[in-house]
């Protein structure tokens, strides 16, 4: 077992496994543990660093630097500029999520045998099983009470009030104390994040991680996957370091992330023509309520409290979303001496959400340096229902006491009183009037039964190719309505393990 | 191009009568470090943000000055209205300027203590290396 991390020019890393994955997020730390345990050699290639909790940063800037891919300043090429924020460390998205856990909803297998001729019942049970297994294993538990926090008690009071269904999270989080720190990783090291479990067994197992080591080909042999190669970056510097080739006997598994691993294909010549296409997200934005009392946001767990009442009709989910102070110091509008006055109530805003279940559709194109870039743009009709989302909020704001609601859309009034909420309902409907991000992303390389019309088949394997199998997000054909961690996992799972049984 | 940005954050956190200004905290330590650590497309876009803040009160106040030559009453009118301008790419660009000041402001160790907030440690900034 290696670790290998930044090796400067000069001599070149050469490996060999049975099996290379790419990336180490939630769906490649998963593909390479079910590889390992099924008794292979497995190598991890990822872009980023390792970074322990020692390691992690208490600050935004910190968090920025250290855990974001790019600053956390990719954004989307459209009508409106909304950032794409995508871990960028061994562990991925799993470090700097709050590890929310929720189960593949049925309805989503049937769209996808409707629209993709894929996720059979069998398919669909298959998940299921592997869904209940990493409950067990990683700890999902509902957050404790003592972990709930002011804003998460308001969110279940408010929306009790108003009569829909809504529920504290469960979460991979094993004795959770509140700390308000997901997004900038647990330092507590309570957040069962990849990096502190898969990952270390893969190399316990006998495996290999090559750490800021972007990959930047695959290498083919007829129809087989046989090498991933690249060059070290460091990530401090970001100074170029050695070649590096980890060659694969058995196979090789992408999972780079939604925008990353289409990218990759492409540059490795693989030629399909829904390569980066179908794309899509659950853009998000944030109402505030501002309450008589100190809620202190940043206590208590960052997510706690979610709603799935709305998810099918019009289509957006509910949640709690603490920012810290140096975050939501730049998010609340104004400017100057109105800002600074703003800021004064900073203790008793509570930040909840609303995640569409937007319907549109985008693309990852390649840059001219060879960079992703996602094109997406929200149509009317999403547009409708994140609208929706907004005015649902502040509702919930309402009904828990609120004594403002913040609504933070460009041409509404800063503040608007409870009784005036009703005009969030004629908000614009300009996605530019709105400072929302992408978080969750689906698609690029998308699986369905027809090689015409996806990347893969329903065994994750790539149309045309033995052994080459995406793991990852970027298989997901559909947007899910609600947090994908779990999903993800779960296929990822179910790929490498038929990936293995193959062999 | 530090000072332009400087003068775009002075404007858009000042100093109030409850809470202290950007101008209050480490802004010099934490601008040399954000030029040294950030990714050039990062930067490029903060020196964009604060050279369209400061070349816009035509756009705000009607004046077709730089912002530096506002008074604090007309400066702080500019830096509320340049953040709610009409024109997206501008609101946009200028947008920048806010997000990374509120990082310097909201992590100073003074600030956080007025929200009862416990101050940060220090980034490690480390990772493993074998």
């Amino acid at each position: 077992m290696t670790h290998i991390a930044f090796q400067p020019r000069g001599k070149n890393v050469e490996l060999e496994a049975d099996y290379v994955v790419v990336g180490s997020g939630a769906g490649g730390a998963t593909a390479a543990v079910t590889l390992a345990r099924g008794g292979a050699r497995v190598a991890i290639v990822e872009a980023g660093p390792w970074r322990d909790p020692n390691d992690y940063p208490s600050s935004v800037y910190g968090a920025m630097r250290d855990m974001m891919e790019a600053w956390g300043a990719n954004f989307t090429r459209g009508r409106a500029f909304w950032p794409v924020v995508q871990g960028s460390l061994v562990g991925g998205s799993t470090v700097i999520n709050s590890a929310i856990c929720v189960r593949t909803p049925a309805d989503i297998f049937e769209q996808w045998q409707r629209e993709h001729g894929i996720g059979d019942k069998t398919f669909a049970e298959s998940i299921w099983r592997i869904e209940d297994e990493l409950e067990r294993e990683l700890c999902s538990v509902e957050v404790p009470a003592r972990a709930r926090g002011r804003s998460n008690l308001l969110a279940k009071q408010g929306a009790d009030a108003l009569g829909y269904a809504n529920h504290y999270m469960h979460r991979y989080v094993k004795d959770c104390h509140g700390d308000g720190q997901c997004l900038q990783g647990c330092r507590a090291d309570n957040k069962q994040s990849l990096n502190r479990n898969f990952i270390p067994e893969v190399m316990k197992r006998g495996g290999d991680v090559v750490s800021c080591a972007p990959a930047e080909r695959i290498h083919f042999e007829r129809a087989r996957a046989v090498a991933v190669s690249g060059r070290f970056k460091h990530p401090q510097t970001r100074e170029k370091g050695a070649a590096f080739s980890v060659r694969a006997k058995r196979g090789v598994v992408v999972a780079a992330s939604v925008t990353h691993s289409p990218i990759l294909l492409m540059r490795s010549g693989v030629r399909n023509a829904q390569l980066g296409k179908g794309f899509r997200a659950h853009p998000g934005a944030p109402v505030f309520g501002c309450y008589d009392e100190p809620v202190d946001m940043n206590r208590g767990a960052t997510q706690g409290w979610a709603s799935v009442a709305y998810r099918e009709n019009p289509g957006f989910k509910l949640e709690t979303l603490s920012l810290p102070l140096d975050m939501l110091s730049g998010r609340l509008p104004g400017a100057g001496q109105a800002l600074m006055e703003r800021l004064t109530e900073f203790r008793q805003i509570a930040m909840w959400v609303q995640a569409c279940r937007a319907e549109t559709v985008g693309e990852v194109r390649s840059t001219l340096s060879g960079k992703p870039a996602v094109h997406y743009s929200l149509n009317r009709s999403d547009m409708l229902r994140f609208r929706e989302g907004m005015y649902m909020v502040a509702k919930t704001h309402v009904a828990a006491g609120a004594r403002a609601v913040l609504p933070a859309i460009f041409g509404m009034p800063y503040k608007l009183m409870p009784n005036e909420i009703e005009e969030l309902r004629e908000a614009p409907l300009d996605p530019r009037a709105y400072v929302s991000i992408l978080s969750h992303l689906f698609g690029g390389c998308v699986m369905g039964k027809d090689a015409a019309h996806s990347v893969c088949d329903e065994r994750g394997l790539v149309h045309g190719y033995d052994n080459l199998v995406i793991g990852d997000a970027s298989a997901i054909p559909t947007n899910l309505g609600v947090n994908p961690q779990h999903t993800i996992m779960a296929l990822a799972q179910h790929f490498s393990a038929g990936l293995l049984a193959r062999a | 191009m530090i000072w332009l940005i400087k003068f775009a954050m002075g404007a858009i956190m000042p100093r109030s009568e409850m809470l202290p200004g950007i101008a209050d905290t480490q802004l010099d330590g934490f601008l040399r470090k954000l030029r040294a650590e950030a990714e050039p497309i990062f930067w490029i876009g903060l020196v964009a943000g604060a050279v369209i803040f400061t070349f816009t009160p035509v756009l705000t106040l009607g004046w077709p000055v730089p912002a530096f030559c506002l008074s604090q009453r007309a400066l702080d009118k500019h830096a509320d209205r340049i953040l709610a301008h009409r024109f997206y790419v501008v609101r946009q660009g200028v947008y920048l300027v806010r997000l990374s000041a509120g990082m310097c402001w909201g992590a100073d160790p003074a600030v956080r203590a007025l929200f009862a907030l416990p101050a940060y440690p220090p980034d490690p900034g480390t990772f493993r290396t074998s």
